[in-house]
């Protein structure tokens, strides 16, 4: 039995962390990544869809069309805030439906984005989401973790 | 490992202050919590909060003297004015993480600049009061080295 549905999703710039240096400490690939998340979901009897897309707008649809398969979300926008003010609006108006639904919705960055300032983080007033950045991969598995115990409260 | 969970000014509020925002639990029961989260994987957790400044500069320098291995560090208000506090985090070489019981970017403007962020190694924010016990269970999966 399925203790929740859990969506990650992963933005454009992310298939290939090869060059990503930030985290030389480890070895950062995005199927490394699918494996921790699927590790710990499993931990917790959580399910888990991973997708990582180049293409913001497919990856925008198809969050927008799951919000409602889905009881919790974790997003990497990697390089997504960054490039459409269309597709950022979009984004945010489809946090804010996840938050307006009570679902656990959390942000993760790899790289802490204020070192380099190469990024900004989500903003989306009235919502509920989290922000964790700078753990590497294992800001997921702290992000599967704090989604654990807010369903497991609810 | 060693771990100071460092707070600012008006942490020891909660439960009362604006418990929409901050939620219902205490300082008390968020410490409790981290003692027992860190008790369960072998860490030794020291609970602090300071309404001063410069309080909270001593307890990183103290750090820095005891070689303390992780510093979770949660300024509150002093995120967003405090330059001591940012010089204090440099002068620590050990592993130090930005924690908000709310999510500051998505509240006033005021809150959207943190001194602290750019001198630690990762920032948590928004994930509640449990996102202490959340951080230090964290630090054990981490590949940091140990003093």
């Amino acid at each position: 039995m399925s203790n929740g549905k859990l969506l990650i999703i992963n933005g454009p710039g992310l298939s290939d962390l090869s060059s990503d240096n930030v985290t030389a400490n480890e070895d950062l690939s995005l199927s490394g990544i699918e494996q921790k998340c699927i590790e710990t979901s499993g931990e917790f009897g959580l399910e888990v869809d991973f997708r990582q897309n180049d293409d913001e707008s497919e990856l925008l649809s198809g969050l927008i069309n799951d919000i409602n398969n889905f009881d919790a979300f974790i997003i990497n926008p990697a390089a997504l805030s960054k490039s459409s003010v269309i597709n950022y609006d979009a984004f945010s108006s489809a946090i804010s439906e996840i938050s307006n639904q009570s679902k656990p919705v959390i942000e993760v960055r790899i790289e802490n984005i204020f070192k380099r300032n190469v990024s900004k983080p989500l903003q989306v007033p009235e919502s509920g989401l989290g922000f964790i950045g700078g753990f590497g991969k294992y800001g997921y598995v702290l992000a599967i973790r704090s989604i654990n115990k807010k369903l497991s409260n609810q | 490992m060693n771990i100071y969970v460092i707070n600012g000014p008006n942490i020891n509020l909660l439960g009362t202050r604006e418990p929409e925002i901050y939620g219902k639990e205490t300082l008390e029961g968020i410490s409790k919590e981290c003692q027992e989260e860190a008790s369960k994987v072998g860490h030794s957790v020291k609970f602090m909060q300071s309404n001063y400044e410069g309080e909270i500069v001593e307890w990183i320098q103290d750090a820095i003297i005891n070689k303390v291995d992780a510093i979770v560090i949660n300024a509150a208000a002093y995120t967003h004015t405090s330059i001591a506090i940012h010089d204090a985090l440099k002068s620590y070489s050990g592993y130090k993480v930005e924690l908000h019981i709310s999510n500051p970017h998505l509240r006033e403007s005021f809150r959207h600049v943190s001194f602290i962020s750019s001198a630690v190694d990762s920032v948590v924010a928004g994930l509640g009061t449990d996102g202490y016990s959340h951080v230090i269970d964290l630090i054990s999966d981490l590949p940091i080295k140990v003093n």
